[in-house]
């Protein structure tokens, strides 16, 4: 079969494209420590949310030094809780599950972003910067109220985080 | 040779009743387009806030349903159907076998698309309780009006049925024909249905054994998570069964339109048998966030995808030196000065090179779709929409107006009522979908969410980038609009053409390939090997996500609901009916003790 | 109209003329289009992506 010479260099060329693509998504994932949100959580049952430990009282905790995580439910139209507050220059793990259908989880204008499946947890780490107020936006279509469905995550000072936690139950 | 007495015979004088399928399927593709701009527009319009009176935000879902199932799905499938109809019977210059299967696959896909396309509509009128706003995507656990569900089988068994047409007929040609080559046309089409079994197979499934009885209510929940893995692992070699048909006609008609010829004949062919192999073992790229699927099987499915890069960016050259041999042939010149000796004026031309254009933009968003991390960042986002507006919106559905203006004529031997309004009519699209997709794009970068009635929140304002939020909208309203016009301008003098008497001397015969088939390995022809390598590399690609997704939420999920239970007073019914039966059982039970 | 394109193939060969044709302007389109795609990706990825804020590491 004739190629002509042209054609073998345009081939060769998308080979090298295809492998920088490939290549780029590897380095952000061995480089900057870009993870997917993956199967590392055990599936959940979306209809006895209320008897579990970690979505019966969605919130943030805090689980080591700079280490949190934040336990939110997703549900038909809004956020648990609203906002969410963590401190910055934190580590934080956001937890994320729906009460009923699929929604988004997506911190707009950042990287923050999944998918939030009935009887799934998603799990993203993000590590926070300086204080910041970010809007929080289901951006999966889940029934006629879908476009009021949003809510706030809060990144605010370490001694604003401790206020606001006092006389909570101090877990 | 017999060029002059071909010349003379357009297809609609050789087959006629193969002509009047082509024109029907042709004809129910349109009025899908039709229906499918209506509420475009006003989406566009509501959507940017420009004008939000025509549907309130709720019925914003029923209208986004409507206009991704019709234009997605109807538009793109009918036309399908009756270019391959066409292309299989003018390679094979042999008549279907038997034109009563053909016109029940026809009655069958035109049946069930109006089924869905009834209870999507349903959804406008309070006072009929049925409803699909479910959009294209019928994502459980929302749930959809048992009809729905059932239309859709009904139409992709019709097309199962098409590509048996076509097969049948290639194999009657086949005995006649034992040692030729399969002409280009009808190896496309081949191709392309074969993939498409493939494809259609897992939907199917997944609306038959679980969408369909559940929302029948005879079944209770069903795994969100395995249905939508289902969906996806049809949902994107479907945008591979939209795009085909425009390669087939950039392959084969773009060529000759330009004055020239198909460039190369054998690759053509590894085209099409890579889209075969690759088209489905990367659905899981539209599963990069998705909870509950591992990331080593969301890598396998990237590297797949970026592979399925290569047919295209090959076609790219492919096409394009064909063209510029046809300049050549015309008397073009230079490095790129050739390109002024194109026959810019022909609407047909000039629409599938400015489809092609905007599909080489639409590879750039595509390969960020596909690049599994970077997706964080437009995951959901109406860079989406951005994306498939300049693949299937345009690479497709403008391919699809501009090859009209050429084979209408060839179908019904009426000239095209004016020619220069196609040409404006192709233009305009142009300027609308980059209009339209560049600030789409803008503002998904932003984190604007794609499919949501009213984009603008309460708690914060999205920051500028490339320009600001209202200011990208109003490019999305003024591309919409322009979308609009195009659109009725297209239908508005395709219908006067049909107002037009029939002339004769409007054939236009395809040449073959510079590089014919007898260049091609003879292995390319062999449907047999790739149709089961392809079948390898989609087992090797699902068998275990899908198992570890089965395994993990079960075949019918851990504890879901249903939303909206479309069929509540009716269980609600058959529950008291039940009761009342129980008792009436105890009663006769205690009875016929106490009459021992 | 309806010929069958495997029919006329051999006419072609004959001619002879297939291999004078070197597209050197799709070369050259296809090679401005690649340095697109690549300073494009470049930049979307590598500055636009791993430069927002609160990038997913776990």
């Amino acid at each position: 079969m004739h190629i002509h010479n042209y054609e073998k260099i345009w081939l060769a060329a998308s080979v090298l494209l295809i492998l920088l693509l490939l290549g780029s998504v590897t380095y952000g994932a061995v480089g900057p420590g870009v993870a997917m949100v993956s199967d590392s959580e055990q599936a959940i049952d979306a209809g006895g949310l209320d008897d579990d430990d970690r979505f019966s009282e969605p919130r943030v905790e805090q689980v080591g030094e700079n280490e949190y995580e934040a336990y939110v439910v997703a549900y038909q139209f809004g956020f648990q809780p609203d906002p969410i507050v963590v401190p910055e220059n934190s580590t934080v793990t956001f937890y994320v599950t729906s009460r009923d259908v699929i929604h988004g989880f997506e911190v707009a204008g950042t990287n923050a972003n999944t998918m939030v499946v009935p009887g799934e947890v998603s799990k993203i780490t993000v590590e926070t910067d300086d204080r910041q107020e970010y809007g929080l936006i289901c951006n999966e279509y889940c029934g006629a109220g879908h476009h009021v469905m949003e809510g706030k995550v809060n990144v605010v000072s370490q001694a604003e985080f401790d206020d606001r936690n006092d006389g909570g139950n101090g877990e | 040779m017999s060029e002059a007495i071909e010349a003379e015979q357009t297809f609609a004088d050789k087959f006629p009743e193969e002509a009047r399928i082509v024109r029907a399927a042709l004809l129910g593709s349109f009025l899908a387009l039709t229906l499918g701009a209506i509420f475009g527009i006003i989406q566009t319009l509501h959507r940017t806030g420009v004008f939000r009176g025509f549907i309130s935000s709720t019925d914003y879902y029923t209208s986004l349903t409507a206009h991704g199932v019709f234009l997605a799905l109807s538009f793109t499938t009918f036309f399908l159907v009756g270019l391959f109809t066409w292309a299989v019977v003018r390679s094979l210059d042999r008549p279907l076998l038997n034109t009563k299967i053909t016109w029940t696959w026809y009655g069958l896909m035109a049946a069930g698309m109006t089924m869905t396309g009834v209870s999507i509509l349903a959804g406008f009128v309070d006072s009929i309780d049925m409803s699909a706003d479910v959009l294209f995507t019928f994502y459980a656990p929302l749930q959809a009006h048992p009809m729905f569900y059932a239309g859709l089988a009904v139409f992709i068994v019709g097309s199962w049925i098409a590509g048996a047409d076509y097969f049948r007929t290639w194999l009657a040609w086949k005995r006649d024909n034992p040692d030729e080559r399969i002409p280009l046309q009808t190896f496309m089409v081949l191709t392309t249905m074969a993939m498409w079994y493939i494809a259609s197979s897992a939907v199917a499934a997944s609306v038959l054994i679980f969408l369909l009885p559940w929302s029948l209510g005879l079944i209770d929940q069903v795994n969100p998570t395995l249905t939508r893995t289902l969906f996806w692992f049809f949902g994107h070699p479907v945008v591979y069964f939209w795009l085909m048909p425009a390669y087939l006609l950039w392959y084969t008609v773009l060529p000759k339109i330009a004055g020239g010829r198909l460039f190369s004949d054998p690759l053509a062919r590894v085209v099409f048998v890579l889209f075969l192999l690759l088209s489905t073992p990367v659905g899981i790229h539209h599963q990069y966030l998705d909870p509950g699927i591992a990331e080593g099987f969301k890598f396998i499915s990237m590297t797949n995808t970026m592979f399925l890069l290569l047919p295209s960016l090959l076609t790219a050259f492919t096409v394009v030196a064909s063209v510029e041999y046809g300049a050549r042939q015309r008397g073009g010149s230079g490095l790129l000065g050739w390109l002024t000796d194109l026959p810019w004026r022909k609407p047909e031309f000039t629409g599938m090179m400015l489809a092609g254009l905007m599909f080489a933009a639409g590879g750039f968003s595509g390969m960020v779709n596909a690049g599994m991390n970077i997706n964080y960042m437009i995951h959901n986002t109406i860079w989406v929409p951005g994306h498939f507006h300049l693949t299937v919106g345009t690479a497709v559905a403008l391919t699809f107006m501009a090859a009209t203006y050429w084979l209408w004529p060839q179908i019904t031997n009426k000239p095209f009522y004016s020619r220069t309004i196609g040409l404006v009519q192709v233009v305009v699209w142009f300027i609308g979908m980059a209009l339209m997709s560049n600030a789409m794009h803008a503002q998904g970068i932003m984190g604007v969410p794609r499919r949501t009635a009213e984009p603008e929140y309460s708690g914060f304002e999205y920051a500028t980038m490339f320009g600001g939020f209202e200011e990208l909208n109003i490019q999305i309203a003024i591309g919409g609009t322009l979308l609009f016009v195009s659109t009725v301008l297209f239908i508005g003098n395709l219908v006067l053409t049909m107002g037009n008497p029939k002339i004769s001397g409007l054939a236009d015969p395809l040449p073959p390939a510079l590089s014919g088939p007898d260049d091609s390995p003879k292995v390319l022809d062999n449907l047999r090997l790739w149709v089961g390598i392809a079948l390898t590399l989609v087992v090797l690609a699902y068998a275990l996500p899908l198992a570890a997704i089965i395994s993990r939420g079960g075949l019918l999920g851990p504890g879901v609901g249903t939303y909206p239970v479309w069929l509540s007073p009716l269980v609600d019914a058959l529950a008291n009916a039940a009761t009342l039966l129980s008792a009436v059982v105890d009663a006769s039970a205690s009875l016929a003790e106490v009459v021992r | 109209m309806g010929q069958n394109e495997t029919a006329h193939a051999p006419t072609d060969d004959a001619s002879g003329e297939t291999e004078e044709f070197d597209p050197i302007g799709t070369l050259t389109l296809i090679a401005i289009y690649f340095v697109i795609l690549v300073l494009s990706w470049v930049y979307i990825y590598y500055i636009e992506f791993l430069g927002r804020d609160l990038v997913v590491v776990g």
